[in-house]
Formats: structure tokens, sequence, C-alpha cells
């Protein structure tokens, strides 16, 4: 299974490029999902058709699938809330449990709720695909979803660690006062019976999936740009946190090209690519021609994902 | 009459206990088991725990009992044998044990809070913060005093660094089975109990002669790297061989008192003012404060009560046998002290061939101890003398002045590493107010190697160069302010709370506070001139610590009596 | 009569025991307590204004802390006041 996530400025078209990519990849034959996590959503009206938080059959090759984040983070906040309200059951006698609401504001929500909305089609739809096609939201809060799976393991790796100390004194003591410890204020001394480690460890086993996944080889990351200095500025901001993850760009497409804006588009192509000099850059003309026809059948994108697979 | 007084010194204490300890705990703090102590209402087993009282008087006595109930009577013995004891019982009974069974009690109804957080909340806020700086100067005190204990002994009897050596080598294989390998426990404590013989017996085999200034580096060098180490490296194991040499020492030296029947030789009295600190005719009172601390009086008591012993108290009716109990007990150790030397001291050294007899043991006790027959083994020596006098001669008495010493010296050492890293501490906390003023000067002197230099190297520069029985004393006068200002507020407190007059308890805090602070003048006016003019670093380096120490002092009297009447909030 | 003494002699010499043992892990038990504190203090992060893990986590892992929290209750109560426990943890006499 390829993952292949489109990325940008916000109207550069990258949800164009997408579907573009998705349908002409089913055309082919392949198993495609499309997935937009984009909060402006336009993938349903690309297609021209409604599409819903659940993934929708388009051709028998093709899925849609819009992920509404707020209606994730909201969810997310049920999850927690609850976690929460079991803790503090006691609340509900005096009607304080709604204050847990708070959490809705906590900052990054949205993001942990992108997080957990890609882990989880990621773990469900892995072998039902052949291609699994993402459309980003704003650059912000990708390069946040991208860098949250690194930046929660090496969270969790501390704790791990810190945890294992804890159990080895545990278990210094338990050698050595064991029978006079009475029953009750026994506390576990080895991984197996310690829930804390235990839903560490399967903290850890989640989001080490999504990273591998992110790392890996099948996956790859476009950048849509236009030929203008305020996309090219994004652009180059986009690139910057996407090497500091250490997510290599495969595919540039400089989209929306006219006669008009050639030149300016030959030096934004020229900066982006100093830096960048194994991706490859992909031009995709605005012309009449595209624009009657919806999406760019003339232009052979899903050629370049495929192509990669012969390497 | 060492038999004698052994056992009216036990009789005297557990009479005392019973009746004067009694009418503390019933008149004074009424205990009730009906008010649950903070270790039963916080109880999460590792902080708050109610402990049992005969596990907690072992906790609260292994912590309170070290090398200081040791070389204090030895030191007090210049007065004759009577006064050093009446101190050692009266002292302890009617003001120690008083002063850390208050501690622990005032910390009990107080949440389990220390006698500092008391102090602050009873009195004011820099009270509380004078508790830093006191302690802060205590524990340099300590160090200059224990390490210069130390040395004396390492140079005076060359079997003890090597058995010490070879005992820090058996506690890091200890350490190694008992928290890395995780061995059978009982297993590892018989391999350390055999690893602890090994090391007293290769240390009688090969005895280390080295100076005194080696001796110094070295022991510096050993302060700075074993409170550097995590604790489960040396300092538990060590801790724990530590207790098993405690009971041994205190068992077998409880039983060659009792079965020696040996004459006194040494005077009973000599005079009101005989030579002891720094060469000056040193009055009984006030200056007997400082120079028995443990035994009689400690302010660090007041800490541990407070600190820890407090919060795992199980019934407010244990605390008596805790508080006054264990303290009692530490008198008996320093009992066993007196007797020891004022049945074997003066052969002892008449044996060393020095000037000293009956007669003339006023002016030359003090300055023959501290020539080339260093003041612990003033103790181990007649320590051993007791024991071959008696059934238990079977064993060889350099052994067991190898076994004297150990103790002596385990105890001292420990107390030179811990107090480092307790200095460390203190040290950050009394800077805290230059955070905001300079923080890269407040950064400097709280890095960890920094802050743990400072107290090591003033310490260890006082013990080298100064005079210990200068040293000592002003050991003494640290621990005996925080004393009274612990006593002070433990006292005040409960008077507030029963709404008692408490005389009996007040008055005697009172001819407490009146003795250090005159005791403190008296040294720094008297002895430490002397001092300054043939030593002038050491000597005003104490001086300036004793001057600031008076007038915290002089300002906690007047913030106490500022609010001695304000009623609780409570 | 002589049971009474011989169980008397097995209550004193389990008592000794249970001293030693408790002595020789007395610094462990100690560590062991602040090492769970921290742990929860770096949970709690976002509270006290220390970089904290991701709020999910601690999320996920504050329903399995009971004791744990209870411990840090008690720490922060009595964070202020550690002087005189400092004395006693390291039996400075």
């Amino acid at each position: 299974m390829k993952t292949i996530f489109f990325t940008g400025k916000g109207g550069v078209g990258k949800s164009t490029l997408a579907a573009a990519a998705a349908w002409q990849l089913a055309e082919k034959g392949y198993r495609v999902l499309t997935v937009s996590l984009d909060p402006a959503h336009n993938l349903g009206d690309i297609f021209g058709i409604k599409l819903h938080h659940r993934k929708k059959k388009f051709t028998s090759e093709l899925y849609l699938q819009e992920t509404d984040l707020e209606k994730a983070a909201d969810e997310y906040i049920k999850n927690n809330m609850s976690i929460m309200k079991e803790v503090y059951g006691y609340l509900k006698t005096f009607n304080m449990d709604k204050y847990f609401s708070i959490l809705k504001y906590s900052p990054g929500i949205e993001e942990y709720a992108a997080l957990t909305s890609l882990e989880k089609i990621l773990t469900k739809e892995e072998g039902c695909f052949d291609y699994i096609v993402f459309d980003t939201p704003p650059t912000g809060l990708t390069l946040h979803i991208f860098a949250l799976p690194g930046v929660t393991l090496a969270w969790i790796e501390r704790l791990i660690k810190i945890r294992k100390e804890i159990l080895e004194k545990r278990y210094t003591i338990h050698n050595i006062k064991g029978k006079y410890i009475p029953e009750g204020v026994q506390l576990a001394y080895q991984e197996k019976d310690d829930k804390v480690i235990q839903k560490l460890y399967e903290l850890q086993k989640r989001y080490e999936k999504v990273k591998s996944v992110l790392e890996g080889d099948d996956n790859s990351v476009s950048v849509v740009f236009n030929p203008d200095q305020l996309s090219l500025k994004e652009s180059e901001r986009l690139l910057e946190g996407l090497k500091e993850l250490g997510l290599p760009v495969s595919h540039f497409f400089n989209n929306k090209l006219t006669e008009d804006n050639l030149k300016t588009a030959e030096s934004v192509e020229a900066k982006l690519k100093k830096d960048n000099k194994s991706s490859t850059i992909k031009r995709i003309y605005y012309n009449d021609d595209n624009l009657s026809k919806g999406y760019m059948l003339n232009d052979d994108i899903a050629g370049l994902f495929i192509e990669q697979e012969g390497k | 009459m060492t038999t004698l007084i052994v056992v009216v010194g036990i009789v005297v204490y557990i009479t005392l206990y019973l009746t004067y300890g009694k009418k503390l705990e019933k008149e004074f703090v009424k205990a009730d088991d009906n008010i649950k102590t903070p270790a039963v209402r916080f109880d999460d087993g590792v902080d708050y725990i109610p402990s049992k009282a005969p596990v907690l008087f072992g906790h609260h006595f292994a912590s309170i009992a070290g090398a200081a109930p040791i070389i204090g009577p030895v030191l007090a013995m210049a007065w004759g044998w009577v006064p050093a004891l009446l101190w050692v019982w009266f002292g302890n009974i009617f003001i120690g044990a008083v002063h850390d069974y208050l501690s622990l009690m005032a910390s009990v109804r107080y949440d389990g809070k220390s006698i500092q957080f008391v102090a602050s909340d009873l009195i004011t806020k820099r009270t509380g913060r004078l508790f830093y700086w006191l302690v802060f100067f205590l524990l340099i005190l300590v160090i200059a005093a224990f390490g210069a204990v130390v040395n004396g002994m390492f140079v005076g009897t060359p079997e003890i660094p090597t058995a010490y050596i070879m005992k820090i080598a058996a506690a890091l294989i200890l350490g190694v089975l008992i928290y890395r390998v995780k061995m059978n426990f009982t297993l590892a404590t018989i391999i350390g109990i055999i690893l602890l013989g090994l090391s007293i017996w290769g240390g009688s085999m090969l005895p280390i002669v080295a100076s005194k200034g080696t001796w110094y580096i070295i022991i510096f060098f050993y302060i700075i790297i074993a409170s550097a180490i995590p604790v489960n490296v040396l300092l538990q194991p060590r801790d724990y061989l530590n207790s098993w040499l405690l009971y041994l020492g205190l068992i077998v030296g409880a039983i060659a008192a009792v079965f020696s029947f040996q004459g006194f030789t040494a005077p009973a009295f000599t005079s009101f003012a005989p030579i002891v600190s720094g060469g000056k005719a040193t009055p009984f009172w006030p200056a007997i404060v400082l120079i028995i601390a443990c035994g009689s009086l400690s302010g660090f008591h007041s800490l541990v009560a407070s600190g820890t012993t407090s919060k795992q108290l199980e019934k407010e009716s244990d605390g008596l046998k805790i508080g006054y109990g264990s303290m009692l007990t530490e008198g008996f150790l320093s009992t066993l002290v007196v007797v020891s030397v004022a049945g074997f001291g003066l052969e002892l050294m008449v044996g060393k061939g020095m000037d000293i007899t009956t007669s003339n043991w006023g002016t030359n006790y003090t300055s023959s101890m501290m020539g080339s027959y260093p003041k612990a083994a003033m103790f181990t020596g007649s320590y051993a003398a007791m024991v071959a006098s008696t059934w238990l001669k079977f064993i060889p008495t350099k052994i067991v002045q190898i076994i004297a010493g150990m103790w002596v010296a385990s105890f001292a050492m420990t107390t030179l590493d811990t107090t480092n890293r307790l200095g460390r501490y203190t040290f950050a906390e009394i800077l805290s107010p230059l955070k905001d003023k300079n923080e890269g000067v407040y950064n400097f002197f709280t890095n960890r190697w920094i802050a743990s230099l400072v107290p090591a190297v003033i310490g260890i520069y006082l013990a080298w160069s100064g005079n210990f029985t200068i040293l000592w004393p002003s050991f003494g006068t640290a621990n005996q302010l925080i004393a009274s200002i612990a006593l002070l507020t433990g006292v005040s407190w409960i008077t507030k709370r029963q709404k008692t007059k408490g005389t009996f308890a007040l008055i005697p805090a009172y001819l407490l506070w009146i003795t250090v602070t005159a005791a403190i003048i008296w040294f720094s006016a008297v002895v430490l001139p002397g001092t300054i003019m043939s030593n002038p670093v050491t000597g005003i380096t104490v001086l300036v610590i004793e001057v600031i120490m008076l007038i915290m002092n002089i300002i906690f009297i007047i913030d106490f009596l500022k609010h001695k009447d304000d009623p609780l909030d409570a | 009569m002589s049971n009474k003494i011989v169980s008397k002699i097995k209550n004193f010499i389990s008592g000794v025991e249970y001293v030693h043992r408790d002595q020789a892990v007395s610094h462990t038990l100690w560590e062991e307590r602040e090492l769970e504190n921290i742990f929860t203090l770096l949970l709690m992060g976002s509270f006290s204004g220390i970089p904290a893990p991701p709020a999910f986590i601690s999320a996920e892992l504050i329903p399995l802390l009971t004791h744990e929290l209870k411990i840090f209750n008690n720490r922060a109560e009595n964070s202020f006041d550690t002087l005189a426990e400092m004395t006693g943890v390291l039996g400075i006499d």
C-alpha cells in the first residue's frame, strides 16, 4: 500500500491535483482511497457528490472520504471526557461534570484528532487499497500532524524509561521487604503487571505505526505551489518543516501556469529546486481545456507515482 | 563502679521515663489515641506510613545515633566524671529528650509538617528562613569537627583507615548484590557481614601509615565523590553495614560495662573551669552544652523527628517511646562512654607516657588527649580495655579496638558525605534570594559541583588548620542554637494549643536559650580571640559564623517574644 | 509457658529483621517515590507550565495513576518543607 500526501498553501490546487491523481490511478486499475483532511472540504465538490465522515464508493476502484476534523476533535474530547468522568464520577452528583467540556478548548486538540483519524485509517484500510491519497489541511496544521508521531514517541520513550526505573526500584523493594509489605499496598513491580507501562507500550506501538508509514519508502509527499511570491514563501516554510521532520519531497507541482507568469514560475522553480535536487517538478498549465473538463485528465499525474514502483 | 554506674543509669532513665516522661505526655502534650496521626490520615504507603512502635524506634534511633554522642562525653571528662554524667543524664532527660519528643509531637499535630514549618507559621516567615542558614553553618562545622575526628583516628590508629577502605569495598559489593543483582537479602547480608569482619581483620594486618595532610586530601575527595554518586551504590549499603556495627558495638559495650566491675580511676570532679576549649579555662556553665551535644541535646534531632519520624507515627501514645525513649537510649550510649573513660582512661594515658594524674587531670586531660593520642582513640582504647576486663576477653584487644574505631570512623565518615549532600541543598536555598538579583552568580554557585565544594572546602580547611578543641564547641554552638529554637517553638506551640501554662517545660526551654546564648558569647569573646591571634583565617571564619548566628539568635528571640501570645489560627 | 517465650523471641527476631530490611531500602523507597512524583509531574506538566507531553498521553494514563496521584498530592503539599525531611532521610544526627 502506498500513501501520497498533497501539501501546500490553501487555494493552490491541492485538492484538484489529489483528485486527479486518484482518478487517474483508479482508471489504471488500482484500488484507491482519497481522503480529505482539509477542513475546507472540496473533494466532494470536485467529484460532484456529497461526502461524509465515512468513506464512500465512487467507482469500483475509487473510494472517497472527507474526514471532518472538527467532528473528530469532538469525538476525541467525548472519549477523553468519558475517561475523566469515570475517574471523577462523583462530580455527577452535583452536575459538575459539565466543566470537563473545557477540554474542547485545549490547544492542539485538532492535531490529535487528525492524527488519531490518520492512525485509524492507516490501520483499518491496510491491505484494502493500493493507494491512499491524502488531501491535507493548511501548511501549519499539516506540519504539526506530521511532527506529532515523532514528538509523541519521544515522550512515550521518556516516560517508559522513567517507568522502568520505577519498576526496577519497586522490584528491589519487593525483593528485600517482600513478605513485610501488607497485601493492600503491594505495588506492581513487574512490567507485565503494571498497567501504566502496558498502556505506554500500546501507545508506542500505535504511533510507531503512523511514524513508520510516514517515513517509509511507500509514502510520498508532494508540494503544490503556484508561480507567485506568496506561494513560494509558504512552500519554503513547508519545505523547511518537512526537512526537519526528515520527510523528503518527491514531487513539486507548479500549478496554474500561464504564458504570463512563466518567468516568475521559472525563478520560483529554480529556488525550490536548489535544495531539493532529487525531486521532480511537474508543470501544470492553466487553460480552458482543463477547466472545461473539471479535472486534469490530459496531464498524466498518476504516472509519477506509478513510475516509482519500478525503481 | 563501672557496673554500678551503668545500673544506676538504667534505673535513672527508666524511672524518669515513667515519671517525668509520662507527666509530659499526659499533662502537657495530652497524647490522645483518638486523634488520628498524619501517618494514618495521609497513608500513601511511601511517605506517610503508619509503623509499629518498635520499628519506628529502630529507624529513629538509627537516624539520631552517630559518632557525636561518643566524642562529646570523652571531651567533657575534663570536668571529671560526675559533671559529665550529670549533664548526660539530666540534660538529656529534662531538655534533650523533651526537645526530641516535643518536636515530634508538634509536627504530628501539624499534619507532619517540620519544626521549621511550625516555626515559620507560628513566629514569622523569617524564623523559617533562619533554619536554612543555621543548618548550613551547622553542616560546615560538622564537616570540620568530624573531619578532624576521622583524621585523628586515621593518623593515630593506622589499622582503621585500612579497615575503613576495605569496608567501603564491602559496601560497594553489597550494593551490587542487593540493588543490582537483587540477590536474596539474607544471603547478601551474611556476605556483607563476613566482608565487614574481613575488613576488620584486614585492618589489623595491613595498617596504612600516612600523614595528616594526606588523609585530609583523601577525606576531601571522598566527601566530594561519595556525595555525588547514586545513593544505592555506596550510601545505602554502607549505612546498612553501619547499623550492624552500631548494634554490635552497643551490645558488646553494654555487656562489658555491666561485667567489668572496675573502679573509676578518673577524678569525680576536677574544677568548675578546667582547660577544655582552645587552652582556656572553660566554665561548666554555659560551656557544657557546647561540649556534649548529641547524647544530651542535639538540634538535628528536631529535624529528624519532625521530618520523617512524625510522618510514620501510628498512634500518639507511641510518641513517648520513640521521641523520648530513643533519646534516652542515646544518652545511655554516652553513659557507656563516660564509664569506659572513667574506668580505663587514666591507665591508658599513663601507659602512653603522658603526664597525667588525678590531681592535674583538670589542666592536663585535654592537652594529653589532643597530643599524640587522638581524642577518639581515648574512647576506643578505654572501650577495648573495658571489654578485655570481662569474660569477653577472648576477643583480641586489637580487634576490639578496631571495631570501636570503625564504629566511630564509620559514623563520622557517613556524616561527612550525607552532610555535604544536605549542604548542597541548604546552600542553594540560602542563595535563592539572589536568583532575581544576579542569576549568573546564583547559577554558578548552585551548580551541583560548586554547591558541593563550598561546604567541603570550608569544612576541611577548618579541620586541617584549626584546633579540635575550637571546632568541636563551635559545632556545638550551631547545633544547640537550633535545638533551643526548636524547643521554644515546640513548647510554645503546645502551650498555645493546650491553653496550659506548661511552666515546667517552658522554664527549661528559656534556660536553654539563655545558656546557649551565653555559651556563644563566651566562646566568641573568650576562646576565639586566642585562635585569631595564632591562626587568623580559621579564627576569623569561625568568628564570622558565630557572630552571624548570634545576630540571628537575637532576631529570633525578638520575633518569638513578639508573637508569643498570638492566638493560633486554627 | 515455653511456647509463649518462643513466640515472643520469634516476634522479636522478625521485628529486628523487619527494621533491618526496611533500613536497607529506606533510600530506595525515597527515590522510588520521587520518581513516581516526577512521572506524574511530567504528565501534569501543562498545569505547572513545564514542557508537557501531548495532552492525550496524560489523558490515557491518568485513570491508571491513582497511587501516583496520591503521592503527587502529598509531595505538592510538602514541597516547601523538605529540609527536615532530607535530614531525616539522610539520617544526620
